[in-house]
């Protein structure tokens, strides 16, 4: 049995070409093509021509079939058409050509929260939302405790939505989706926003979900949660499917590939420079212990930071410090644990090496500072937040069931020894 | 693997999906009227909320929000009948000119109130309208709440108005029997207009934001062609083939008969606007099926 199908779907958006301004007369021009009919004959011209539309092409020939109880992840870079895929199957965007069919209901958390009402209460939103996905309020009713308990807002039932926080937002959201009785779940991103805790309780949801029998097709571009809740994966590339697999081995090539381009194209370790009088911070890099500059860090292998900074006074002396980031959380600072004397105005490297079998395999940033303190203590800073990204990956040995996970992940000293044989009566 | 999977790999139903899991097929530009109509009704709770959100919109953060919706309509009607009834002494054709022109403005205000709301529906929800998928015609549709909350009042401050009259010169300007269905379906008429026109509007306005300004200047002139102000025995015989080309002639008619009884059903007339409307309607569910997948496309 299939439960969701999807056979040469191809989705043009027509949109209009860039146009070169039409004058540059100014002011007076402006207001006098305002008054006279040329808007309008702009207007029919776009109307009854195509000379000024172009066809972008969201999705291409895509294919593919899906059994019930599988969590299929959809990754690729911004654009690939993942969203506009999920948007069709949703039907909130009618497809071009090709056709999608399946079984049951379909329930679609493209943005968490929309067609919520905030001035409405809880009660109120879990009863429009069912509406608005086209479900009756048996259904909501048959629910309504196990939506009210897993968003955990018992208390707040009749309380408006606008006195909610954020996160009790997104907590009652989730759990109205969820508990719709969806054959097909839809999900774009929901990993998003939320703080870690929440999103691991989604994570958890959808995964159990997935074992009872509901087809989850995922989209995020956290693959740490793709490779660990989806069966399979498929990678789309400007519209078309591009690879579609077992879900470790795509997220693995993805992100092999997405790190070589991303270090190619220069765009990490550099992030303009935070400069005062003093002196500035000049480039952040991702190095080897011998230097070589890489984008991603391998977890078996000793890695440094190299922070290059220049000074433009000779009288200071200078103090670096990183602070690791990964999913929300400060991972941990260090500082150096000297102060550096400045000798003259010059360029310096300091460099900070983490040791091996630290990290985690997850995506890290890291702030950089600079201390330069003059005389008795007066300290002037040096700050990049978000100086570097980088992404940690595990020898191959290591993958499988007990992936790296956490925000760290340190390979402790383990023993095991025989204690006795086991004696058959 | 779970069972459940399994189960579903061996190809037996998995128990999740026995009860509910209605085969469906997405394809471009599918869905026969039929079938729309059975959705709408699915979502027929939409409506409301809609309805509701819409008219709790104009005076949200007021204290007073009925009590202004009441004065919005007591003062223009007051003023006009003033202006029109008492200086410049427009004709009646019997009852009181205040009466006359709250039986006029009624079914009027419905369409005009309605289609204006309706124009605006799908920009206004167009946030929500990329986000989830519900039948769009809901949101042309539920915006003639507002208006149909101010057709409501006109029709208490016209109750009022005929209490007074009893009280005051003791007659009855209202006829009582099947004539009151007339009216109602001159209502109903009312609102099917301002649904019919507003499906093209409403569409339109998503690209061009000049059609509601466009219309609220077409309003008046269109106000000022159907007889409200003046009664229909007021226009010279040879113009009327004109006048009864707008159906809002023939429903502004047909309500002031079935309400306080002046004028007269024109059978021609009535079929003629028939006609119109039909034909406004039907091209619009057309134009709004068609426009409604390439105008979310350009959001």
């Amino acid at each position: 049995m299939i439960s969701l199908k999807v056979s040469d779907l191809s989705k043009v958006y027509r949109i209009p070409k860039p146009q070169p301004p039409a004058t540059s007369a100014g002011e007076p021009g402006r207001l006098r093509s305002a008054l006279t009919l040329a808007p309008i004959r702009r207007y029919a011209r776009e109307a009854l021509t195509s000379d000024n539309i172009q066809d972008l092409w969201a999705l291409r020939d895509v294919s593919f079939e899906v059994e019930p109880g599988s969590v299929l992840g959809l990754i690729g870079p911004n654009g690939a058409g993942k969203s506009t895929l999920l948007k069709v199957i949703s039907r909130i965007v009618e497809p071009t050509t090709g056709m999608v069919s399946g079984r049951g209901r379909v329930v679609s958390l493209l943005e968490l929260g929309a067609g919520f009402d905030e001035d409405a209460s809880a009660r109120e939103n879990i009863y429009l939302n069912a509406a608005m996905y086209g479900i009756p309020r048996s259904v909501v009713d048959r629910r309504f405790d196990e939506i009210i308990a897993f968003a955990g807002i018992e208390n707040f039932v009749d309380t408006n939505l606008q006195y909610f926080s954020s996160g009790m937002y997104l907590r009652l959201a989730f759990s109205v989706a969820i508990n719709m009785e969806p054959n097909i779940l839809l999900a774009d991103e929901i990993l998003a926003v939320g703080d870690a805790t929440f999103q691991e309780q989604c994570l958890q949801k959808v995964a159990e979900a997935g074992k009872q029998g509901l087809t989850v097709v995922f989209v995020s571009h956290d693959m740490d949660a793709v490779a660990r809740i989806c069966s399979r994966v498929i990678w789309l590339k400007n519209g078309s499917v591009h690879r579609d697999g077992d879900g470790e081995e795509v997220v693995s090539e993805y992100q092999q590939t997405s790190w070589e381009v991303a270090r190619q194209t220069n765009k990490f370790g550099f992030k303009g420079s935070h400069v005062n009088r003093y002196g500035e911070i000049v480039e952040v890099r991702l190095v080897t212990s011998d230097g070589r500059e890489i984008g991603a860090a391998p977890t078996y292998e000793d890695v440094s930071i190299r922070i290059r900074f220049k000074t433009h006074n000779a009288k200071v002396r200078a103090r670096c410090a990183i602070d690791l980031f990964t999913k929300g959380v400060h991972v941990l600072r260090s500082t150096q644990a000297v102060l550096w004397p400045v000798t003259s105005e010059a360029v310096y490297e300091a460099f900070v090496r983490i040791p091996k079998h630290l990290l985690s395999e997850t995506k890290y940033t890291v702030d950089v500072t600079v201390l330069l303190i003059r005389g008795e203590g007066e300290e002037h800073a040096l700050v990049m937040n978000k100086a570097l990204a980088f992404m940690t990956y595990g020898a191959a040995d290591e993958r499988g069931k007990l992936r790296k996970t956490g925000v760290i992940a340190p390979t402790f000293e383990w023993t095991i020894d025989k204690q006795a044989d086991v004696v058959r009566a | 693997m779970s069972s459940e999977r399994e189960a579903a790999l061996a190809g037996e139903p998995v128990p999740t999906m026995a009860s509910d899991a209605e085969p469906w097929i997405i394809q471009p530009k599918t869905g026969t009227l039929g079938e729309k109509l059975r959705e709408l009704w699915r979502y027929r709770y939409l409506w409301w909320y809609f309805a509701a959100e819409n008219l709790k919109s104009q005076y949200r953060k007021t204290t007073l929000g009925w009590f202004w919706m009441l004065m919005r309509i007591a003062s223009t009607v007051g003023l006009s009948s003033i202006v029109f009834g008492g200086v410049l002494a427009a004709p009646s054709d019997g009852p009181p000119y205040f009466l006359f022109f709250v039986a006029g403005t009624a079914t009027w205000t419905l369409f005009e109130r309605s289609l204006l709301f309706v124009t605006r529906s799908l920009e206004r929800n167009r946030k929500l309208v990329t986000k989830v998928y519900f039948p769009r015609m809901i949101l042309p549709l539920a915006a003639t709440g507002t208006g149909i909350a101010f057709f409501v009042i006109t029709l208490v401050v016209m109750v009022g108005a005929i209490g007074y009259f009893r009280w005051t010169r003791g007659v009855w300007y209202v006829v009582f029997g099947p004539r009151l269905i007339v009216a109602l379906l001159a209502a109903v008429a009312a609102l099917f207009m301002a649904v019919s026109v507003g499906l093209w509007t409403s569409v339109l306005q998503l690209r061009w934001r000049d059609v509601r300004q466009s219309l609220r200047y077409a309003m008046p002139f269109w106000f000022y062609l159907t007889p409200i102000i003046y009664p229909m025995s007021h226009i010279p015989e040879k113009y009327h083939w004109f006048v009864r080309l707008n159906p809002m002639s023939s429903i502004v008619e047909a309500f002031k008969w079935g309400t306080i009884g002046t004028g007269s059903l024109h059978p021609q007339s009535l079929v003629i606007s028939s006609f119109v409307m039909t034909a406004v309607f039907l091209g619009g569910v057309w134009f709004f099926s068609r426009a409604e997948a390439q105008s979310i496309d350009k959001l």
